[in-house]
């Protein structure tokens, strides 16, 4: 069997590309100047300078951190370039309008987004680096009152609402990396549903990461209004490069009273060569606050790119029986490196959380769950269930499991399991016999894996996740 | 806490040391002098470390401990209630030192097939090969200060060694005896398992008086191909007292350790078990149960590692917090890269039993082999409330229904000691403690 | 049934194998025509099952010799998944779980793979679904098989089931079913036979690899072949099973050590 999962991990990647606009870059290197450089050039009102030169000093005083399960050489902060846009065009109203270099990209990524957009009914705020391009189906949501657009946008559109929740949820020094972002960040997208509206289609944006060693710092901030729903879709692809690139995005969400925000990733930035040179450093702070009683919020992650994943999407379940989710799917190849999981803080009463983390790892790589659990003593009756999988293909790769679960109420309950797998030369042999080739055995059995991950995801990007895992594990059979 | 405050509390808890007279082992001289480096080298753990992340021991640095001077006078009759009938071979410490008048020898037909029950310090020259080939080789010094304090103290101590086939059928008693206030002891064991051997061990540490001092063991089994040690490990120090544990385990080819450790005692307590499975086929059994209540703190950590393939490891810890009582459980399972077919579960079920008590858990695996069978699990919760109401229909009261569950609880683990005596003893403990007035 | 013009589908001639270089096959000599049903009998570790696997492909094995034929094609060229296509079918002993892959899911990428194979068109979900169903109600299968993992936590005999199940949906030129019957209860053994019997006709055959001559009562074999340390050492009709049923297994090797001392 070895041979043939050899073969079937280890399929190139398809989305290595640099498509050529050209993009005004700021000099290398992070200080204070930087940092008013980065605002002017978006027009930024003075407390949001301040809020990020607040953020840069709080930052100066933190070290990175190191005790997840990644290793990497040591990022220069100096040596990272914090800004680059495409150079300003002119407005758009339609994708007619959108440089042609730009959609092919899009094309070449399977992402026709003129398409999917009309046919699935997604509105699709394009980042493209780190300024929006063109947003579409804005009007419609308008109609009922939904602000979905660029981060940028909303600071000068909606600047008490930006003001209000920025660094609500994910304080500027809550750790290293959202300090970093707090201070740098470019852009991001801005979401904002009204009381009593339940968004009516799914709302995605589409990342890339585009420009040579630009760090990329993304600020996303969905506000869910008391008796809301909305189901928001991040998707990311990014082109081959040699150096390693930072990405360090922050996301914040608000649930009030019976609100409920469902936030789904796929993510497939490069993750460095076979032989583990290059990629994407990810590392990402996401934070839902259930603020309200009866709020629910729910975070489905697919990861498999990025040469180093370190992401906890995480829930605090401050109203009363509020909910939170996290099921993920983090796929490892070559010499990848994630940690990822999450944070379930339960402090209403009657609090439930939900954990599904599958973790497959393949070749050189090492994939680790840490999740936390947390019930504050004001919990009373919280439940908390965390099924945590591994499932390992070939034995140079590894997989951890670092739970930790900290109970001061008595009326709680909490339940942990995890357990590990693999993809037994038995299990390809009855495929086999049933005239079923390795290839397609081997996707079905991974799909068959996480099934209780990919049903929590939007169709379409069901299917996208789906091919996704295929992409990274599939390839011709020797 | 402050370094100085560490300095201080690590003089005081080295006071003494420098006295110890040499001893006549070469090996423990020197075992001696690089745990004093390390002690040394070393700062008392605080709650930034992630090892001690819930279990300050800063108390401990507020009281200055001393080495015990005299052993107190005890006669077999102020103790023999804690004597079990089937151990007749029974080694006694008091405050850590060997009473010999106290002690039983073992057998006289196991002593003449060369199995040895002894004082370290008295361990007869043929036994010399196998003690410096096995003491101090089992325990990492290296960021474990108190295993370097222990190592540092180190002169008497439980020696066991059962030669190549023997099965020693009654179980060995060690009985730790603690009757001082403000002292500090150092207790010692190593066990020696040779092929094919098979011993039962009960490590025992119990008190005369409900006073403040401190416990600091160290044990190290060694099993050979196919030896099988059964291991019940039982902690009812004084309820103010500090009792730190660190046991290694080493085991070789086919070899089986099976052990039930309990912790009842103590103000705060920490017991580290790390278990080497280094040999094709060895088999571990580690299960545990902290009954603790008041402002007790119950601390153990597990490190289950297997090296070579085809091994088997089970471990079930349980604990019921009572009070305002705090209990700690850190399980780690380790598979490296060559323990193909490793089958290894891990289940840590918590009972807390007040809105006070509190349960940090933190079950880990650690995998770089592929083919392996690995589950772990935790639990916090209540009785259930289905087999609740069952009792109730038969008609029991709400308060002895809950009683009985949370005695069943603990019970399953008491159930698993290989001792009659001693789990009958225990099961009255348990009982007693889970009832509600 | 023996008929009078088949032609042959099997032809296996001094076959070798071994596993982890201990050798359990040591020269099988065997011919397989269509329409006929051959019983392969002998007791644990007499080679059965591993010829069984061998046939099927399985990769634990080694061929250290001899030839197997199967319709004009050397079958060793073939990749087991090769084979399958081909219509070579093994009914497990003990069918692997596969947990998270729905059955019916699976059951029905195996068929429109075969489908394919025989320049058939591929049956979409619907068509697919009525279809088996009406091959499970054959096999008094509940409908809930279909939603559940293939074979995870189905009891003995339901695994067995399923393995016919998927037999009388791949429709295979050679069936061979190791140790079907191990495990059945003895309504449950009628209900398989009578699907193998509905199966079995004059363009396939079928291998049944059992232990026991119970099954033999409910398919009747045209052949019975006995095995004994790798090799075929009594062949006979169905009546041979009847007498190693009489007279044990033993039996057959005084017989073996007579002809050999004679």
């Amino acid at each position: 069997m070895g041979a043939v999962l050899q073969n079937l991990i280890n399929k190139p990647y398809e989305h290595g590309f640099v498509t050529d606009i050209e993009s005004d870059v700021a000099p290398k290197g992070l200080n204070e100047d930087t940092i008013r450089l980065i605002s002017s050039k978006k027009n930024e009102p003075e407390w949001l300078l301040d809020f990020r030169l607040k953020a840069y000093q709080k930052w100066l005083t933190m070290e990175e951190p190191e005790w997840s399960n990644v290793r990497y050489p040591k990022i220069d902060f100096q040596a990272i370039s914090y800004y680059s846009s495409p150079k300003p065009k002119k407005k758009l109203a339609s994708m007619d309008e959108v440089d042609p270099e730009l959609l092919r990209t899009f094309e070449k990524l399977g992402v026709p987004m003129s398409e999917r957009a009309a046919l699935a009914g997604v509105a699709v705020d394009v980042i493209f680096d780190s300024v929006s391009v063109a947003t579409t189906y804005k009007k419609k949501l308008a109609e009922v009152g939904i602000i979905f657009g660029s981060f940028t946008e909303a600071v000068h559109s909606h600047p008490d609402l930006i003001k209000k929740y920025l660094g609500s949820v994910v304080p500027v020094g809550d750790n290293y990396y959202a300090a970093l972002n707090s201070a740098v960040f470019t852009d991001g997208s801005f979401c904002y549903i009204p009381k009593g509206v339940k968004c009516p289609m799914d709302l995605s944006t589409y990342f890339r990461i585009n420009t040579e060693e630009s760090g990329q710092f993304e600020r996303t901030l969905i506000i869910a209004e008391e008796g809301s729903s909305v189901s928001y879709l991040e998707g990311c692809t990014a082109p081959r490069f040699d150096t390693n690139q930072l990405h360090a995005a922050v996301v914040e969400l608000v649930a009030m009273d019976n609100a409920d925000i469902k936030y789904s990733t796929v993510q497939n930035w490069y993750a460095g060569d076979e032989n583990g040179i290059g990629g994407i450093y990810n590392f990402v702070t996401k934070r839902g606050l259930a603020k309200g009683k009866n709020s629910r919020i729910s975070w489905t992650q697919v990861e498999t790119g990025s040469a180093i994943t370190w992401k906890y999407p995480s829930c605090v379940l401050q109203g009363d029986n509020s909910v939170g989710e996290f099921y993920s799917v983090a796929v490892t190849n070559n010499y990848q490196q994630a940690d990822t999981g999450t944070k379930m803080i339960h402090i209403g009463k009657n609090t439930r959380s939900t954990i599904v983390s599958k973790g497959i790892s393949a070749g050189h790589s090492n994939n680790s769950y840490r999740g936390l659990v947390r019930i504050a003593p004001t919990a009373a009756g919280a439940r908390n269930f965390s099924q945590c999988d591994s499932m390992l293909i070939g034995d140079l790769c590894s997989a951890s499991t670092f739970p930790y679960i900290q109970t001061r109420n008595n009326s709680a309950k909490v339940e942990h399991e995890a357990s590990t797998s693999k993809i037994g030369e038995d299990q390809l042999f009855y495929f086999a016999q049933r005239g079923i080739g390795s290839e397609e055995a081997v996707s079905m059995i991974i799909n068959g894996f996480c099934k209780d991950v990919f049903q929590q995801l939007p169709m379409e990007f069901a299917v996208e996740a789906t091919n996704l895992l295929g992409l990274k594990l599939e390839g011709s059979v020797g | 806490m402050s370094v100085g405050a560490d300095s201080k509390s690590l003089k005081n808890l080295l006071q003494g040391q420098s006295q110890l007279s040499a001893s006549p082992l070469d090996r423990v001289n020197q075992l001696r002098t690089n745990a004093v480096n390390q002690v040394n080298i070393l700062n008392l753990p605080t709650k930034h470390d992630e090892d001690w992340r819930f279990t300050d021991i800063s108390p401990l640095t507020k009281i200055s401990f001393q080495p015990v001077r005299e052993a107190s006078p005890l006669k077999n009759s102020d103790v023999e209630h804690f004597y079990l009938t089937e151990a007749v071979t029974r080694l006694v410490f008091i405050d850590g030192i060997y009473a010999p008048h106290l002690s039983t020898q073992i057998a006289e037909p196991f002593k003449k097939s060369g199995v040895v029950v002894s004082s370290l310090a008295a361990a007869s020259s043929e036994n010399l090969a196998a003690i410096e080939s096995h003491l101090g080789y089992h325990t990492e010094l290296q960021d474990n200060i108190f295993a370097a304090l222990n190592t540092s103290f180190l002169h008497e101590g439980a020696l066991i060694i059962v030669p190549r086939n023997i099965s020693v059928e009654t179980p060995i008693h060690l009985l730790f005896i603690a009757t001082q206030k403000e002292v500090s002891s150092h207790p010692r064991c190593l066990l020696i398992a040779e092929p094919n051997s098979r011993v039962t061990v009960i490590e025992d540490y119990v008190t005369l008086r409900e006073e403040t001092y401190i416990t600091n063991t160290v044990a190290e089994f060694a099993l050979a191909d196919s030896a099988h040690v059964d291991h019940v490990r039982i902690q009812r120090d004084s309820k103010e007292a500090f009792h730190i544990a660190n046991c290694s385990v080493s085991l070789a080819q086919k070899s089986n350790y099976q052990s039930v450790s309990i912790a009842f005692g103590a103000r705060i307590s920490r017991y580290n078990l790390n278990v080497l499975l280094k040999g094709e086929g060895a088999e571990c059994t580690a299960d545990g149960l902290a009954l603790i209540s008041n402002r007790q703190l119950a601390d153990t950590h597990a490190c289950i590692d297997h090296i070579k393939p085809h091994c088997t490891s089970h471990q079930l810890h349980k604990c019921i917090i009572d009070d305002a009582a705090h209990a700690v459980f850190n399980g780690k399972i380790i598979v490296r890269p060559d323990a193909q077919l490793t089958n290894s579960t891990q289940s840590n079920r918590n009972l807390l039993l007040t809105s006070k008590a509190r349960i940090d858990t933190k079950p880990q695996l650690e995998i770089f082999a592929d083919d392996v069978k690995c589950a772990h699990g935790a639990t916090i919760g209540q009785l259930d409330n289905e087999e609740i109401f069952y009792l109730k229909s038969r008609g029991l009261s709400e308060v002895t229904a809950r009683d009985l569950l949370t005695y069943a609880f603990g019970a399953e683990v008491i159930e698993r000691i290989p001792v009659a005596s001693l789990k009958l003893r225990l099961e009255q403990v348990v009982h007693k403690q889970t009832q509600r007035d | 049934m023996i008929y009078q013009d088949s032609k042959t589908l099997l032809k296996i001639r001094g076959l070798c194998a071994t596993v982890n270089n201990s050798e359990i096959l040591k020269g099988i000599d065997l011919t397989i025509k269509s329409g006929e049903i051959h019983a392969i009998m002998g007791t644990n570790g007499s080679g059965k099952s591993t010829l069984a696997k061998v046939l099927a492909g399985h990769t634990s094995y080694e061929i250290t010799g001899g030839t197997v034929d199967f319709e004009g094609k050397n079958l060793f060229d073939l990749a087991p998944e090769e084979r399958a296509r081909a219509g070579i079918f093994l009914g497990f002993q003990y069918p692997i779980e596969i947990p998270g892959v729905a059955n019916n899911q699976f059951l029905r990428l195996a068929f429109n793979t075969a489908q394919v194979q025989q320049n058939k068109d591929e049956l979409d979900p619907l068509e697919f679904d009525d279809l088996v169903r009406e091959k499970m109600k054959l096999l008094e299968m509940n409908p809930d098989f279909l939603d559940r993992s293939v074979n995870e936590n189905f009891s003995g005999g339901e695994k067995k089931r399923n393995e016919i199940l998927q037999m009388s949906l791949l429709d295979p030129k050679i069936a061979i079913l190791d140790e079907t019957d191990s495990g059945l209860d003895i309504d449950a053994l009628r209900i398989v036979s009578n699907g193998v019997n509905q199966l079995a006709n004059k363009d396939n055959a079928t291998i049944l690899v059992t232990h026991y001559q119970r099954m033999l009562n409910y398919i009747v074999p045209d052949y019975v072949h006995v095995m004994d340390s790798g090799r075929i050492v009594k062949t006979g009709g169905k009546e041979l099973a009847l007498d190693l049923e009489k007279h044990g297994y033993d039996w057959v090797n005084i017989e073996k050590t007579a002809a050999v001392g004679a």
